[in-house]
């Protein structure tokens, strides 16, 4: 009995040093400003908790936060290409398993360049208004985005910058920003050998595909199409007006007149880019997919094993620059005051989180994630 | 039990600890060298012990990168853990008088019989998606809550239900009135089975919460933190976070039992 007493001593002893350590530590935190709490949840939760005063504001991918607005729950704060003026976003990835066993990968991967090419084009010409095809991009928009309200569409494409280029300098400083905010496995990074974060955009992009199919631009489909027909598994994220260019050049055909038959990789569409990563890209149920460039950055080195280098993925062109939005309730008016509030975001390691940073790190806050 | 063999027993249960972490660093070792394989599992993407280790330790207490604070393991645990204990005492709040009312009283059983008989049935991690959208906040608590009463009330009733016939009959001979008889003789007598069911119970709502805090959203608890790390692919600090729940649920087991062997005397 004796010995069990003890015990129990030491066992009571061990809590209470653990709850005083707890204490002692909150105060420390709690004697700078109180940061602002990132919290993972999906796009339709984000708009019902900011309807339901759960959270304060959210950072998210278009239309969730034209869909907000459009409903008058919260109002933009922040429009990301505030926080860095045209900054690269969505861009089109290809898993290198698939590309070192399918003899002709670089004539796909060509064609889809071309394909999003003219997806951008189209998209860029139905935005104005006043274009003969407008309605027809609002009905894809809604499609695409699961909306309802004409509205709602028409303000997320007009926060979305639809590209196809591919961006290095702005992908090599996106991978010093994640550098920067402690996100990459270390151990990961040092077994991965490149040099510097230039060094690493360098290997992640190539331009070739999008210069080829800048050439081939008036070119006539049925003059250039794949001669014999492929199949390729096609991985995105749900909902994501960003991957909008992807969804016009399935639904008008781009893909298949260039002979590729695009099916839907199996997990697709993807919660976020982490998971078309992971579930995609490294479980080799995705041949090529549409996701942010971050998880992208992310993945290559921390969920890739370098014996075998399954998560390794290439980057061919863009998708979008900009298009995401810090939403904030309407009583509050700058950053600043969603200091100790909660605020939805997609997941860590997604481009929001990153840009969310960036825009703390601008306004000198303290962000936990 | 005599000196000589629990310590030959602790230091089995030592030596089997260290060999199963040999083992796992063995297979990693072997998989990783391409001599070992099971079909359909990434073997490879399991860090070794060593790795888990060092993730654990670097991510025990809170890290800030610029803007970004992440909190340690040692945050989540104490917000996990706050959170078992409210639920706990919530349950244990409600738990034991229905479980008395239920074990003593026939017209009382047979009201709340058929409900507790049904609602147990359903797991909490059941409760997840309605807890996510009926609480505002608190719904891990919740959870934790429906983890916790019903191994509470079973017990209690099966504790009540177990009185000594005697005993009773002695009370009620010396004209003692249904509430001493309660108070007095079944609750005492009860006591050991209710702490039983206090023990069962708060390991299923240390399940249960963990659960609970990958589904519900907040920024800290340990659920929470396998998630997130889970998402950045690292998947050391995963097994590490892992490994904390494995071991704190231990410690709250002992914990109880210790407690138990304390107080309640009469039990030996």
């Amino acid at each position: 009995m004796k010995n069990s007493v003890k015990k129990l001593f030491i066992v009571i002893f061990v809590i209470f040093s653990i709850f005083v350590a707890g204490c002692l530590q909150s105060n420390q935190t709690s004697e700078n400003s109180a940061p602002i709490n990132l919290v993972k949840m999906s796009g339709q939760e984000m708009i019902q908790k900011l309807g339901t005063g759960e959270i304060a504001g959210f950072i998210m991918w278009e239309p969730y936060p034209a869909i907000a607005v459009t409903k008058g729950l919260g109002k933009d704060l922040i429009l990301s290409g505030k926080i860095w003026k045209d900054h690269p976003c969505c861009v089109i990835a290809y898993d290198e398993d698939w590309y070192k066993s399918t003899n002709n990968s670089d004539e796909i991967l060509k064609r889809m360049a071309l394909a999003q090419l003219k997806s951008v084009e189209y998209i860029n010409n139905a935005k104005q208004s006043d274009s003969p095809d407008h309605e027809e991009l609002i009905n894809y928009t809604m499609q695409f985005g699961g909306m309802t309200d004409p509205a709602a569409a028409n303000l997320s494409l007009a926060d979305v910058e639809f590209v196809y280029n591919t961006n290095i300098p702005g992908t090599t400083t996106f991978i010093k920003n994640i550098q920067d905010f402690g996100i990459f496995d270390m151990g990961k990074w040092n077994q991965s050998g490149y040099k510097n974060a230039s060094d690493y955009a360098n290997s992640l992009v190539t331009n070739n595909y999008v210069d080829w199919a800048i050439n081939n631009k008036d070119a006539d489909f049925s003059g250039i199409s794949l001669q014999e027909p492929v199949n390729v598994r096609y991985g995105y994220l749900i909902n994501d007006i960003h991957e909008l260019p992807f969804y016009i050049g399935w639904q008008k055909g781009y893909y298949k007149n260039l002979g590729i038959n695009i099916s839907i990789g199996e997990g697709a569409p993807f919660q976020n880019g982490a998971f078309e990563m992971q579930k995609g890209f490294k479980s080799n149920t995705i041949d090529i997919g549409s996701l942010g460039i971050p998880p992208v950055i992310i993945h290559r080195i921390n969920s890739n094993d370098f014996s075998t280098d399954d998560a390794r993925v290439g980057v061919i062109a863009g998708m979008n620059n900009e298009g995401s939005v810090i939403v904030v309730s309407n009583n509050i008016t700058s950053l600043k005051d969603l200091s100790g509030k909660t605020v939805g975001y997609p997941g860590p390691g997604t481009i929001q989180h990153v840009l969310f940073l960036m825009a703390a790190e601008k306004e000198g806050l303290r962000v936990s994630n | 039990m005599k000196i000589g063999e629990k310590k030959k027993e602790v230091v089995i249960n030592l030596l089997s600890l260290v060999g199963f972490v040999l083992l796992w660093q063995i297979i990693l070792i072997l998989t990783r060298e391409g001599i070992f394989s099971i079909p359909f599992i990434r073997l490879r993407d399991i860090p070794t012990p060593v790795e888990t280790w060092h993730a654990l330790i670097g991510s025990m207490f809170t890290r800030i990168y610029g803007p970004s604070l992440t909190y340690g393991i040692y945050n989540h645990v104490f917000a996990s853990l706050e959170r078992v204990i409210e639920g706990g005492i919530i349950a244990f709040i409600i738990g034991v008088p229905v479980g008395i009312g239920v074990g003593y009283s026939r017209i009382i059983g047979n009201i709340f019989n058929p409900i507790i008989e049904i609602v147990r049935n359903m797991p909490p991690m059941a409760w997840i998606p309605i807890a996510i959208f009926i609480f505002v906040s608190g719904g891990s608590i919740f959870i934790v809550f429906i983890g916790v009463v019903f191994p509470i009330i079973l017990n209690t009733i099966q504790g009540v239900r177990s009185t000594d016939e005697r005993l009773l009959d002695a009370a009620r001979t010396l004209g003692a009135s249904e509430s001493k008889i309660v108070t007095k003789v079944i609750i005492p007598s009860a006591f050991p089975s209710i702490m039983t069911g206090l023990r069962i119970g708060l390991g299923v709502g240390w399940m249960a919460i963990v659960a609970a805090e990958m589904v519900i959203r907040s920024p800290v608890g340990l659920g929470y933190f396998i998630w997130n790390m889970g998402d950045l692919g690292r998947y050391s600090e995963m097994i590490a976070g892992m490994i904390v729940i494995g071991v704190i649920g231990y410690i709250m087991n002992i914990s109880i039992l210790l407690l138990q062997r304390r107080f309640i005397k009469w039990e030996d």
